[in-house]
């Protein structure tokens, strides 16, 4: 998304009055009345919300309340499905991410994703890392690209754990070096965000807080928005937590997601301002 | 549906509210039969109040544990979180009080055998009253989840804190027309502190119903810089 194949950032939050300037430059995305359809069914409806800078955002909710459809409208994920489109306003940065001279493929390069079962691709560890940085010919050399793969695996915690092994297969690795390796592959194309999508629950507890504290030090370079069944979790490790709820048309007999609540995680899970949301979180409804 | 989830932790939670309510009721009724023990140098009822104490501390200290253990086990959150939280603190408010009536048990004692004069009687009949009236509403907000009779509680312990200064003031007179010697005058201004200070422990319990209720929380001092 360079200036010249991009809308100019500007135009569409100029809009949104009351904005100090200082907040709208840590807002990564800017979401306003965001609605998800497949096909004709309406998966999410009005979601708006801001992602601030190098804070940790998690959503939780109810299985089929949306909000895995609204993390794959951050990187436009949901364009690989068949019928799938958005409605309302998704700024990243200020850009309009749906403004059709956007080019997906450098979306999903600067916002990255990590999902729920960690997906090596069947090569070497080294070749792992260096696939993105390979087709998107970011690095001029050999050893640049070696240094780009040491960085990524030392960014994700584990190049202790492989550096030996490089030319390995990644599949040999454990589940949980699987997933800092995907989450290494992700670093290696130098992306804004990472979005993640339920990324420790194919994982042991010691894989889990392995991960844990690695999102904890990647916040500092990176926006992470993750999605979570594990409310603890969200809780341990978020600054910020939206959660989503699934709600009836009862005129057309179908289930949309919609946004509940989104505060800081204290308020979230010592004083929710929802009753849906007190219900949820104290376990009281599934 | 809302309520179907985690009955069997919602019952925990029950019983340590009802724990904490029947701690707070023996505090209560105490608080009375104190002051009628003070007024008619009662020492058998003194030492009794005495003695069950130790109930006291003994629920008090059961409940702490079964707090802890919901709080290890049950990982609660939200309006359960502010529920376990406040049971702690009130747990607390109740078993300090209970050790002010043991207090006030032992400077009866002390005063064996010192003549009150009506004006002391009938100041020391009032402090009673007062906090067996602010404790009782203490807890009648805390069963009953009363955010509003615990933000009243405030205003309520005013007439105490009164109470309070005029027993200091009758002290002092008495002592300055030497019709009070300087040891019993001690232990009076020292039983009038004790019940003062149950009446600020029922308006902490208060703060806590409130934070449980609504997460209100006491707006905090300005510190200089």
């Amino acid at each position: 998304m360079t200036p010249e194949d991009s809308p100019q950032p500007g135009s569409a939050q100029a809009s949104y009055e009351g904005n100090d300037q200082a907040i709208l430059d840590e807002v990564v995305f800017r979401v306003r009345d965001l609605s998800c359809y497949y096909g004709d069914v309406e998966a999410v409806r009005n979601v708006s919300m801001d992602i601030i800078e190098r804070e940790i955002t998690a959503m939780v909710g109810p299985s089929g309340c949306g909000k895995t459809t609204v993390l794959r409208c951050f990187n436009r994920m949901n364009d690989l499905i068949e019928g799938a489109r958005a409605q309302g306003m998704l700024l990243f940065k200020g850009v309009d991410l749906y403004d059709t001279r956007v080019d997906p493929v450098e979306v999903r390069r600067r916002i990255g994703m990590v999902f729920q079962k960690p997906n090596p691709f069947p090569k070497s560890i080294f070749d792992n890392i260096a696939y993105g940085p390979r087709i998107s010919k970011t690095t001029r050399n050999k050893k640049e690209l070696e240094g780009v793969v040491e960085s990524s695996l030392r960014q994700a915690a584990l190049w202790d754990e492989v550096k030996d092994r490089l030319g390995d297969s990644a599949m040999g690795l454990s589940g949980g070096q699987q997933q800092r390796l995907c989450i290494a592959r992700t670093i290696a194309t130098s992306p804004d965000v990472l979005l993640m999508d339920e990324p420790c629950s194919a994982l042991d507890p010691i894989a889990t807080a392995y991960i844990e504290e690695l999102m904890h030090n990647l916040k500092q370079n990176y926006t992470i928005i993750i999605v979570t069944h594990n409310m603890q979790q969200a809780a341990r490790i978020s600054d910020r937590t939206a959660f989503f709820t699934a709600e009836v048309d009862l005129e057309k007999h179908y289930r949309y997601g919609v946004l509940v609540e989104f505060d800081d995680t204290e308020k979230i899970f010592s004083n929710p301002s929802d009753e849906r949301t007190e219900s949820y979180v104290t376990g009281r409804f599934g | 549906m809302a309520e179907s989830f985690r009955q069997p932790f919602r019952e925990e939670l029950n019983l340590v509210k009802s724990g904490i309510v029947l701690m707070a009721g023996l505090v209560t009724e105490s608080i009375p039969r104190c002051t009628e023990a003070l007024l008619n140098c009662d020492l058998a009822t003194a030492r009794e109040i005495v003695e069950a104490d130790a109930v006291i501390d003994n629920m008090s200290l059961e409940l702490e544990q079964k707090c802890q253990q919901l709080l290890a086990l049950q990982q609660p959150t939200a309006g359960d979180l502010r529920e376990l939280l406040a049971a702690l603190v009130i747990n607390y408010e109740i078993e300090r009080s209970g050790g002010l009536l043991v207090n006030i048990a032992k400077s009866l004692r002390r005063l064996y055998g010192v003549e009150l004069g009506p004006r002391m009687r009938g100041v020391v009949t009032q402090m009673g009253e007062e906090a067996r009236r602010l404790f009782g509403f203490a807890i009648e907000a805390y069963a009953d989840d009363n955010a509003g009779l615990a933000a009243a509680l405030d205003d309520i312990d005013d007439r105490l804190d009164r109470l309070h200064h005029q027993c200091l003031a009758l002290i002092i007179t008495s002592q300055q027309e030497e019709r009070i010697e300087r040891p019993p005058g001690v232990q009076l201004a020292l039983i009038a502190r004790y019940y003062e200070r149950i009446g600020d422990h029922a308006v902490n319990i208060g703060g806590r119903v409130r934070y449980m209720v609504d997460g209100w929380r006491p707006p905090q001092a300005d510190l200089p810089e």
